[in-house]
């Protein structure tokens, strides 16, 4: 509940519907929690913590049992985000071929530490663990798209398509 | 039953048992942090792992029940190898911060880590930091770093109260016990998890830097705090009193009791034994109301009390008992009345706030003996027709009963209306209060008779299913109160009702002889777990 007593976060009637045909999918409806988190994420944007204790409603779970999970993962995103989120893998054979460069020159063009977004609101900026796609390395997911044989001139052209 | 062999020895234990009991009942310890009886398994730990027939690899005994003619092994080098990797991987983090922290001398990470430890420590990285000292709730301190994520503390608020306020927050080495930010741990039995967590990660805020554990000694005990009758152990403090200012209680924990309160206790019960050390101790009989009063002997006031109690004429008397007073007290009381054939008489005062209540253990009755106090036969009589303590009171105010005896009662704090309770006190001739603690009746009182606490002196109470349950002396009477049997005893020598009990157990027998619903019991035969009275 926000401080004006009105739920600020809540889902549509087509929502919730898909929350309870996900919830029925499951002999144990806590099972669906992880796919109606991603269904908050799209809809509020980031999962705040009135979100975790809109989901625990749904769920008849404590919030400190969401709250549990929304932790858990990296791909959960508690504060805003930009439109579009970067992340740049930084596991050994992506920082053997220089993903250490590529993630400066993202830093330098971008303006933005790691974690952060531009002021503008467009990207996000991450560095990640092993992303399972180590032939193209050194490779970043650009939202739902994977990018490789990364080098500074590429980093450009990408983002100035997703500008 | 299934018949299995641990480490070459056999035993038969029920099915559905698990390994850890299985080899309880041999006497075979195996180590755990996460497993607890009175929760679901985790298998958080690891620690308990056992080599089981053939297997290749060590299982955790935690989650394996018994089969026939399972063969059990907790001995073989392959476990004692695996318990001290698993205590390192449990250290790995750990602040190692055992001179500062509370749980020291009761910590199953010292415990384990004397018979389990690797001793040569392989660490040399910087280790994880997390939040220390955080305050959870009015009773729970959290310290991050000593957490070992056993999870018995949230099994604990989402299985017993049911309330899950405690998660395990972020992933791996960063994994830390929590609230929901901004949430509070603060149910009627949050300080639970200070008992089951076995490490110094939640400790008692109330208990905290008071005393060493080392210097604590441990008396059996029943919590007065309700009709339950919780079992509990009194932890008192004798051997460095000038810790904890002096205050000789330190803590109270619950005692198992299988059918009573099982492993738990409530937080009210838990911190409500403040009064034992208060300074509104009476530790003096006293005659003379207010500013007049002047403390006396017991030599001098027990025949001033006998004195009053026959100048009156029975009609003319009042006695409140307590369902605060043990079954030894009430008994001894009410040989009194019999004697002095006295029918104004009740204990029950109904509080101003009736009484919270819940399905786990609180009950609405905050006294520990009302079962008791019935069955003696110490409530308004049928037939008299004096109304109760109310009507008693009322007979006071207008001049009835001049002589009124109140056992432990603050009867303004009762239901009825403060003036009117005021006035019977201001009008009577004699008043007698018998307590341990110093209210607005003994200040009144124009005597008062001080009585032990319940920890210094033995006795039984009769919870609300009617189980008597004995509990034990922690302490000696402060100041010269006394048990408030003996007080009674004192009092029925010197009104000539022959020799009286020098001993709480001699009462007992005098009331088991004497009332039915008592026959055949004893100290002896109540043992640890108490007896159900045949009502
Ligand atoms: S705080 Fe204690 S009980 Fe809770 S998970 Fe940590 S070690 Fe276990
Ligand atoms: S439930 Fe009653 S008897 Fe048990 S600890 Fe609480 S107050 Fe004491």
């Amino acid at each position: 509940m926000s401080a004006l007593g009105a739920v600020s976060v809540q889902f549509t009637r087509e929502q919730l519907a898909e929350v309870r045909r996900l919830q029925a999918l499951y002999p144990d409806k806590r099972a669906a929690l992880l796919p109606v988190l991603h269904l908050a994420q799209e809809a509020f944007g980031h999962i705040s913590l009135e979100a975790e204790e809109y989901a625990a409603g749904l769920f008849d779970l404590s919030p400190a049992h969401v709250h549990e999970v929304v932790t858990f993962y990296s791909l959960f995103f508690r504060e805003p985000r930009g439109r579009h989120v970067i992340s740049v893998c930084h596991n050994l054979t992506c920082h053997l071929l220089g993903a250490q460069r590529v993630l400066t020159h993202l830093k330098k063009r971008l303006g933005v530490d790691v974690g952060g977004t531009t002021p503008d609101g467009g990207v996000t900026l991450l560095s990640v663990e092993c992303l399972c796609a180590c032939e193209m390395a050194p490779m970043m997911q650009v939202n739902d798209r994977y990018e490789g044989n990364l080098t500074p001139e590429k980093v450009d052209r990408i983002l100035a398509e997703l500008r | 039953m299934v018949r299995l062999t641990i480490d070459g020895k056999e035993v038969e234990v029920p099915e559905g048992t698990n390994v850890i009991e299985a080899a309880r009942r041999l006497g075979i310890e195996v180590p755990y942090y996460c497993y607890h009886p009175g929760l679901s398994i985790a298998g958080q730990c690891r620690l308990c792992m056992v080599e089981l027939g053939n297997n290749p690899r060590p299982q955790i005994a935690c989650n394996t029940q018994v089969t026939e003619g399972m063969v059990v092994r907790t001995d073989t080098s392959k476990v004692l190898e695996t318990r001290q990797s698993i205590m390192e991987f449990h250290l790995i983090n750990h602040p190692l911060d055992c001179p500062v922290c509370d749980q020291a001398g009761e910590c199953w990470l010292q415990i384990y880590y004397m018979k389990h430890g690797l001793y040569e420590p392989r660490m040399v990285d910087e280790k994880v930091h997390k939040p220390k000292a955080v305050p959870l709730g009015p009773h729970v301190i959290l310290d991050a770093e000593r957490c070992i994520l056993c999870s018995r503390c949230v099994r604990f608020c989402d299985e017993i109260t049911g309330t899950g306020e405690l998660g395990i927050f972020q992933r791996g080495d960063h994994s830390e016990i929590g609230l929901f930010p901004g949430k509070e741990l603060a149910n009627p039995y949050s300080a639970n998890v200070i008992d089951i967590c076995p490490v110094g990660a939640l400790t008692d805020r109330d208990f905290r830097f008071a005393v060493r554990v080392w210097y604590l000694d441990t008396a059996r005990s029943i919590c007065p705090g309700c009709s339950r009758g919780c079992n509990i152990e009194v932890h008192y403090n004798l051997r460095r009193p000038h810790h904890n200012q002096g205050r000789r209680v330190a803590r109270l924990k619950p005692r198992y009791h299988a059918e009573v309160n099982r492993w738990w206790i409530c937080d009210a019960g838990r911190y409500g034994y403040k009064f034992v050390d208060d300074p509104s101790r009476l530790v003096s009989p006293s005659r003379g109301r207010g500013d007049a009063a002047v403390e006396i002997g017991w030599d001098e006031i027990i025949p001033v009390i006998a004195g009053q109690l026959r100048r009156y004429r029975p009609e003319e008397m009042g006695v409140l008992a307590s369902p605060k007073m043990a079954n030894e007290d009430l008994f001894l009381l009410k040989r009194l009345v019999d004697h002095l054939g006295l029918a104004h008489v009740d204990f029950s005062v109904p509080p101003r706030h009736p009484g919270d209540e819940d399905n786990l253990l609180i009950r609405a009755d905050k006294n520990p003996n009302t079962c008791g106090a019935e069955l003696v036969g110490l409530g308004p009589r049928e037939g008299v027709g004096h109304g109760g303590a109310r009507g008693i009171l009322r007979a006071a105010r207008e001049g009835r009963i001049k002589c009124l005896w109140v056992f432990h009662h603050d009867l303004l704090a009762s239901a009825w209306p403060e003036e009117e309770i005021r006035e019977a006190l201001r009008t009577l001739e004699c008043l007698i209060f018998q307590g341990s603690n110093a209210n607005r009746v003994s200040a009144a009182a124009h005597y008062v008779l001080p009585s032990a606490t319940w920890v210094e002196r033995e006795g039984t109470f009769t919870n609300f299913e009617g189980r008597v349950q004995r509990f034990w002396r922690a302490v000696e009477p402060l100041g010269a109160s006394l048990a408030d049997w003996e007080i009674l005893g004192r009092i029925g020598a010197a009104l000539g009702l022959g020799p009286q009990p020098v001993r709480a157990e001699e009462c007992f027998k005098a009331l088991a002889a004497a009332v039915p619903a008592f026959a055949g019991l004893s100290y002896g035969e109540l043992r640890d777990t108490g007896k159900v009275v045949s009502a």
